[in-house]
Formats: C-alpha cells, structure tokens, sequence
C-alpha cells in the first residue's frame, strides 16, 4: 500500500471510508488541490489561540511561517488572526470572532487552517463552516487528551503534546539532577489547561516507581503560591505547571509565574514548557515552539501538496528533548554532569568551540594538517637524524678504524682546491691543532725532495684515472722523520679530466724501518757471502797482488844494482822506477776491488758499464782460472748501454756465477774448461749477460731448486749465492734465468734494464 | 865461461813480472830472450844457446811444469828455474824431481834469483861440456873398424895382446898392428887414457 502515490491512496481511502456521502466533494477537491496549485498562490490562515503578547503561541507562529515561506517551492500567503480565546472568555467572544472571520474570508478562502495551540481546537471545530467550510485544519501544540476527547473529522489533524510524556521525562530529569531528594512540589494553576495538568501529573506520579513526598499546590491563589514555594526546602523538587488562572480567577502568563516562582524558591524549580526556559527554571523535557510550529507547518505543506489530511494522524514532534538552563543549574548547584544524554543546556557560557565553531573546526584542522605535517616533517627529521646518525657512526667507526691502523682518509677536489680529511691526518703529518688541514699544509710537512714526487703521483691519477701510491716522507717537529704512505685514486668522471680524488695516508715509518732492518739483514748476509767468496779466491787473490809485488821488487832491485856500477844505466833505472810506479798502482787496484767486495757500507746507485765491471771481475779470478785451468772467452759487445746499480752487488753477481762456472767443470777434461761469458743490448732495451760453462749441467730436480736458499749441488757450499743473486736482481729490476745449453754445460743469462729504461720508468 | 855467452829464457803470462825479471837478469849481464805463453816459448826456443830458462808455474795453456817436460829428458834438458805466486810443496816436489834448478817463491829476491841462474848456467855449462866430449869420443869410435873395436874392448878390459891374439883366433902380430891403428884413431897414447875414454862413452866391456 505505502508503494501506492498520493492520488491513488486518496481514491482507495475514499472509497472504503468516507463512502458515497462526500462523494461530490472529493472529487472537487482533488480537483482544486490540483488546478489550483498551478497558479494562485495558496493561502494559509493562521488562528492563534491566544494574543501575540504569549512569547509561546508567537514563537510557534514564527516557526511556522519560516517553515511555510521559506524551502517550499509553493507560493503561499498567509493570514493571520488572534483568537485570544482565554483572555476573552465570556459567551458571546466565541461568536464575534466566529463572525468576524466569516465575513473576513468569505471571499478569502484558505486553502488550510492552521490553529496555533490546543486551545484553539473546540472554536475551529465548532465555527469552521462558518468561515472555511471544508477546508482542512492543522493545529499546534494541543494535547493527547484534548485531541482524543474533541473527536475531531478526518480532515483535522495536527501536532500534539504529549503532556503526560513530557511530565514524565522532566520528573526523570529532576531525578538524575537530585537524585537525593525526597520531596516533591508540584504546582498548576486553575484554568482549563491548569487542570488537565494537575490531572495529568497526578497519574504520572502515581504511576512512577519512585515514590516521593509529593505536594501538590493547586487551587492556590497567586500570592498564596508564592508564600507556599518560598518556604519550600531547598533539598525539594518544584514542578511548576500551567498557571493561566489562579484559585482567585486572576489569569496569568504560565511562563512568567514559573519564572516568578523560580526566583523565589530555593529548590529548583522544573517547568515542562521551553517557554520559560532562561528565566530562572532548571528547565523540563519539551520542545521549543519554534520547533511545534515547524512540525505543524510541515503538516500543512503535505496538504497543500495534495495529501489527504484524512490520511494524516496527529503526531508529536520529533524534536523533542531536555532542556536546560546552565545558570539556573548553577544557581542551585546542581552539576551538569548528571544531565541525561543530549541535553541542551542553553546560557552555558560560551567557550571558543561554541562561538567560532567553522573557525574552530578550520583552525583544528588547520592545525590537524599543520600536526601531521610537522609530525611528517618530525618523522623524516628523525629518520634523516637516524640516517645521519648512523652515517656519523659508521663514519666514526671508520675513522676510528682508521686511526688505529695509523690511516688517515682524505679526499680532495682539485676544482675548489677543498681538502676533506680526518682528524688523524694532522697526527701524521704533525700538524698542530690551530693549523688547518689544507693541500698546502699537507704538502708543506712533506719533505721538500718528495713533494715533487708526490704531485708527480697525483698527475699520473689524472692522466691515467687510476691509482697511485707514492711513499713521502714527513718533517715533524715532535720527532724523527715518519714515513707516509700515500694512495689515492680518482673519481671518473663523464668526459672530463677528473677531479675529485680520494685516498688514505698510512704512517709505514715501521714497515720502512722493517723493510731497512730485512734490507740491512740481506746486505749483511750478501756480505758475508762476498766474503766467503773471496775466502775462497784469497790464493788467487793473493796471487793477483803478489804479481805487481814480484815486478816491484824486482825493478827496485835492477834499480839498485845498476845504480851500484860505475857508471849506471840511468835510462834504465828510470824505466824501473816507472815500471815500479805501474806496477805499484796494479796492486791498488786490486786491494781497491777486494776492499769494494769486503765492506759492508751502503748501497750506491751509480752508473755502471758491465763490460767493465766483468773485466774487472775475470782479473780478480784470473789466478783462480788459471790454477784450475779454466780459459774465459769474452764476447762484449762495445756499444753496451750503460746500467744503474750497485758496483759492488752487481760484481757479487758476476762472482757467483763465474765460481759457479768454474765449479761446474771440475770435471770436465782439461782441454774442455772453458767459460763463455758475452754481453749484448736486448731488443727490450735491457742489457744481457751471459755467461756459458762446459760442465755436466743442472739435472732437472735441480733446476727447479737453483734459486731456492740453502739449496746447494756443491760439497762445501753453503747455498746462498743464487738466492742472494735473485734479491739484488729485483732490487736492481733486473733477473736471472738459468738453463741447460742443449750442447753441453749450464748457461747462466742475466737481465738488467738499461739506465735509459730506468729513468723513461721514472 | 862468462855470464855473457849465456842466454836466460824467461816465460811469465804476466807482463809486468816478466819483464821486472827480464830486466834484473839483464843488469847483471845475461843475455835474455822474455816470451809472455810458453806457446810463444816453444816456438822460438833455439836449444843450441846455453843458458837457462826461469818459468812462472801458474801460466794460462799450459804450465811451467808441463813446459819443463816439453823440453826432453831431464839431463838433456837446459836447466830450468821456477818461480811461483803460490809455492805449494807438491808443485815443488814435482819440479825438483823432474830436474829443476830451484823452485823460488814470488816476489823473488834477486840474490836468490841470480844465484839459481848462476847454477844453472854452470850446469848447463857442464852438460854441453860433456855432451862435446863425449860427442868427439863418439866420432872417433865411429872410425873404428869392427875388428879395431873389438880390440879395443879387450884393451880397455886390460887383456894382453897374447891373449887377445888367443880370443879373436889370430896371431899376436895381427892384434899389435890393429891395437896400434886403433890408439891412432882414438887419439890417445896410453891405455889409461882410452880407459877413461871408453868409460865416459860408456863402451860396453867384452864380457868374462
């Protein structure tokens, strides 16, 4: 049924209800409702019960006409009339009204009457066909009880009070708000509206559970209720009903005597209409009039849209609820926290949230979005703070690290000419605290002869784009001079010659100390091995002074003897002493070779012709040669480049493979002894050494071992020479290969870079 | 015999020694030849000249020792000085026994030098002296005739011509003609004169 629209509802209702006797009328009706809403604006009549000087009835009107004129896409007009039905009570009111009205919209008809309160409901039952004959009314704020007992027609409906109920619910009200009291007062005047209240409240409280001691001040004359309520404890309940008229017929505003006895009692006083609300009473359960003229407004718009307001059943507000004034709660110390869920509570002081509401709300949220903006921001702060935090750590564990193995880490950008370094820097370089660390101040605390080199690393980088280690070392006042090892490498960058180079410094002043201990170590041992060679070799060193000894002595002797004669042989004795001058200078040379050998000193780096250098060594062995009969065939080739080196080592070198030669054709049948020992240029550029024996050659097993220390082929030897031959050679960037000659004896071939290499390396 | 008509060969691989000692043994009044390789030696060694030859031991090729035997049999040979760096006495040994004059030690004194040369020059003079006489001996038993030589074993061994007659079965007028033939080409008058002949050639004496 409810699926059904208006027009068809109003048929089916029509035929089963009103039957045939209205027949003639619905029609019409339907008919007006419809022709009639195209184009005349509605009207609507508007009957107040009582005068405009009730705030209620006025307030109700207000919210009626809001609702009517405004939000409806009708046209309505309204008329207005003040039936002041209680203030004019004698007989023959009723009917003047009635009459005026008749005559005043004869030809004015409404389209809907709105009565504005109950009392108004008895007078438009009974005089409507005077003046609106047919026309459906709506009234507003007329009690269940009054409703039901007026029986009114079909097309009368309406708003009602539910008194009873809003009794009910204030009385509760008064129970949350005190709920140690014990007595109750309960106050209505005696006007018809008056005792329908005083009825009203009786079975109320006669039906509730809680049981108070309950008085009743009705039938009381004004002054009389004055006297009673200001005597009443405060501890009490005061309900103040109605009081249109009191025991002595005077009639009264019900909203200004609640206000009076508000005033005046000293327990709160509860009054169930919102129209005292604010002038002293606690409040009650009701609805404000504004809202009842809505509700019957909204009523009259159905209507007016083509409704049946047979269809219509009179129906309280929605809107009702507790009302309450915080000042009157104040007042009597009664706490809002006891109020009942959606309370209003009206006069609480305003604070910012009820004042500026959008302001507030725009504020919050303003406020919300700048919060989680700046908890964003707060929580990304944290975070980099965090990152940041463990970027500090870890590069302080790397720096710490760092320091510890004696690193410094730097990094430089060549465009801004910035240095970055650690703090352990300045430890290596002895800076001072005050000093900053700087590429000058760096370099200045390097040694003068090594800053060129150090930059020479650093341009390699560049050129290269790869890494460098150069080894520097530092002028420091606190101490003796450190060593400082520095790498670096560079960033590639697109295109351009790179930049920004970063690298560590490393204090290896121990390493180098270590290095020169193991370097002192092997000259002390490549000592002791030259002279355990020469040990070896002192007959035929011996021999090799002993020859310009003979020729001396000999010349000096010739000397004296033909100085002896009578007439010596100057010439001669001339020729002697330059012999002996030769000879003398012979013998130096080989004590100058053999103290070469036999010191320890340091380790010169010279230019060095090794075709002399092997002359000179065959010279020294030649006794030793001779006595084993052993025959050198050389082979040196005349435009030899020169080689850098040590004299000394490198004679070491050419010692020990001559003996080892030597040693090799012990034997070898006599006439087979020889040693071929020839130099040349290699194609490389280096310069080569051979040296050829005719002896049994290295046995496989043996080859593999030649260079390893103590491993010796020979009876008494100690089998150190080759491994010492092998350190001088790296030394010297030069190396030794020893291998079979397929055609017989052992060919020992010797590599050393030639001084040109050597300074192109540099 | 002066110093003069002997020639002092001297063999040193060392220059300057050889010709420190060349020039000592010239002072004093020998004729030198100086060679630097016994190679070189070898090759111009004239073994006619009298003289001596003073050798360095420890020479490249070949040694001092090894040229001393290259030289012939050790009476035979011109007489040899050697001079060593080292003087290790197995060397010595070896060239003492093998006939060397003296085995002196570098730097020589020129006392000791000059004294060995003078030995073996003497010496040398000696051996050429005997080489001569017995070489005229020789030619003149090549004279003989076989008869004659025969005879003049018997002489030497004192037999009489008797008894000689009585060996060779001939007549003692026979023997006395060849025994005298034979004193003529020998050139000698007395018997004990042929004894003392016969002994330096060292004819063999007939036996019994």
């Amino acid at each position: 049924m409810t699926r059904f629209n208006g027009r068809i509802r109003v048929v089916v209702v029509r035929a089963v209800v009103l039957l045939g006797a209205v027949l003639l009328c619905s029609p019409l009706l339907v008919f007006n409702s419809s022709a009639r809403a195209d184009d005349a604006p509605r009207r609507v009549l508007v009957l107040h019960a009582y005068n405009y000087t009730f705030p209620a009835t006025s307030a109700a009107a207000d919210g009626a006409r809001e609702r009517l004129l405004h939000g409806s896409s009708q046209k309505i007009e309204l008329d207005a009339e003040y039936l002041d039905l209680v203030r004019f009570s004698e007989p023959g009111h009723e009917q003047l009204v009635a009459n005026f009205l008749r005559d005043r919209y004869a030809k004015r008809r409404p389209d809907v009457v709105l009565v504005i309160s109950g009392e108004g409901l008895p007078f438009v039952l009974k005089h409507r066909d005077a003046f609106a004959p047919g026309v459906p009314v709506v009234f507003i704020g007329i009690s269940r009880e009054v409703y039901e007992a007026s029986r009114p027609p079909p097309d009368v409906t309406g708003h009602l009070v539910d008194s009873e109920s809003n009794f009910d619910q204030m009385l509760a009200l008064a129970e949350w708000l005190q709920p140690d009291a014990r007595r109750l007062f309960v106050i209505a005047g005696t006007g018809p509206t008056d005792r329908r209240w005083q009825t009203t409240a009786r079975r109320v409280i006669d039906r509730r559970a809680r049981k108070f001691e309950t008085t009743y001040l009705f039938e009381l004359s004004y002054n009389a209720l004055l006297a009673e309520v200001s005597r009443i404890p405060s501890d009490a309940i005061v309900i103040a009903l109605t009081v249109l008229r009191d025991a002595a017929g005077k009639s009264f505003v019900p909203a200004e005597v609640a206000a009076t006895l508000a005033g005046i009692s000293k327990a709160p006083v509860y009054y169930p209409y919102f129209s005292a609300l604010g002038n002293g009473v606690v409040g009650g359960y009701n609805e404000t009039f504004e809202a009842m003229g809505r509700a019957g407004a909204d009523i009259v718009r159905e209507i007016l849209d083509g409704k049946d307001p047979a269809t219509i059943p009179a129906r309280t507000n929605p809107e009702r609820g507790y009302r309450v004034d915080y000042r009157a709660l104040q007042r009597w110390r009664l706490s809002d926290s006891n109020l009942p869920p959606g309370t209003v509570v009206i006069n609480k002081p305003l604070n910012i949230w009820d004042e500026h509401r959008n302001a507030v709300l725009t504020a919050i949220a303003a406020f919300a979005l700048q919060t989680l903006f700046v908890a964003a921001l707060l929580i990304q702060r944290r975070r980099r703070q965090h990152v940041e935090t463990l970027l500090t750590e870890s590069e302080e564990r790397m720096t710490f690290t760092a320091a510890s193995v004696n690193v410094g880490l730097w990094q430089f950008n060549r465009k801004t000419n910035e240095l970055w370094a650690t703090e352990h820097c300045r430890a290596l370089f002895g800076l001072r605290e005050d000093v900053e660390l700087t590429r000058d101040t760096i370099l200045g605390a390097i040694y003068a002869e090594d800053r060129d080199a150090a930059a020479f690393a650093l341009r390699k980088v560049v050129k290269a784009d790869e890494a460098a280690t150069q080894d520097v070392r530092v002028v420091r006042a606190d101490g003796p001079v450190r060593w400082v090892r520095v790498q670096m490498r560079s960033h590639p960058s697109d295109g351009e010659v790179p930049h920004l180079f970063n690298g560590i410094f490393v204090d290896i002043t121990e390493q180098k100390a270590a290095e020169a201990e193991a370097g002192l170590q092997r000259q002390e041992v490549a000592h002791l091995m030259r002279v355990s060679v020469l040990g070896e070799l002192s007959g035929a060193i011996a021999h090799e002074i002993n020859q310009p000894l003979t020729a001396i002595l000999s010349n000096a002797q010739t000397a004296l003897y033909l100085l002896a004669k009578d007439s010596p042989d100057l010439a001669e004795v001339r020729d002697a002493l330059n012999d002996i001058v030769h000879e003398d200078n012979r013998a130096g040379e080989v004590i100058q070779r053999l103290r070469g050998l036999l010191k320890k000193g340091e380790k010169s780096f010279e230019a060095i012709d090794l075709n002399d250098l092997i002359t000179s060594t065959l010279s020294l062995l030649r006794s030793e040669l001779i006595a084993r009969g052993i025959s050198v065939e050389t082979e040196l080739d005349g435009s030899l480049p020169e080689t850098f080196g040590d004299p000394v080592q490198l004679q070491q070198i050419l010692l020990n493979l001559f003996m080892n030669a030597m040693d090799a054709m012990i034997a070898t049948p006599a006439a087979e002894r020889c040693i071929a020992v020839s130099t040349k240029s290699a194609p490389s550029g280096a310069v080569e050494v051979r040296v050829k024996d005719h002896g049994t050659g290295m046995r496989p097993d043996q080859q593999a071992r030649v260079f390893e220390p103590f491993f010796t082929t020979k009876e008494r030897g100690l089998g150190l020479g080759l491994a010492i031959c092998t350190t001088i050679l790296q030394a010297h960037g030069g190396k030794l290969n020893l291998v079979n000659d397929p055609a017989g004896g052992a060919v020992a071939l010797l590599t050393l870079p030639a001084s040109e290499m050597l300074i192109a390396a540099q | 015999m002066s110093n003069a008509d002997a020639t002092v060969f001297i063999v040193d691989d060392d220059a300057g020694v050889l010709k420190a000692l060349t020039r000592l043994v010239n002072a004093n009044g020998y004729r030198t030849q100086s060679f630097t390789s016994p190679q070189e030696f070898l090759a111009h060694h004239d073994g006619a000249l009298p003289g001596c030859a003073v050798f360095d031991v420890g020479m490249p090729g070949l040694d001092g020792l090894a040229l001393q035997e290259a030289l012939g049999a050790p009476d035979a040979q011109r007489p040899v000085i050697f001079i060593t760096g080292k003087g290790d006495v197995p060397t010595s040994v070896r060239a003492m026994k093998a006939g060397a004059i003296d085995f002196l030690t570098k730097p020589v004194s020129d006392k000791d030098l000059m004294a060995a040369i003078a030995r073996a020059v003497d010496r040398d003079g000696d051996t050429r002296q005997r080489r001569a006489e017995l070489a005229s001996i020789e030619a003149r038993l090549a004279m003989l005739t076989p008869r004659e030589r025969e005879v003049l074993g018997y002489v030497v061994a004192g037999r009489l011509n008797k008894q000689i007659a009585g060996e060779l079965g001939t007549v003692e007028k026979t023997i006395k003609v060849h025994r005298g033939r034979m004193m003529e080409k020998m050139g000698v008058r007395t018997v004990a004169d042929l004894v003392r002949m016969a002994q330096k050639a060292g004819v063999p004496l007939p036996q019994g």
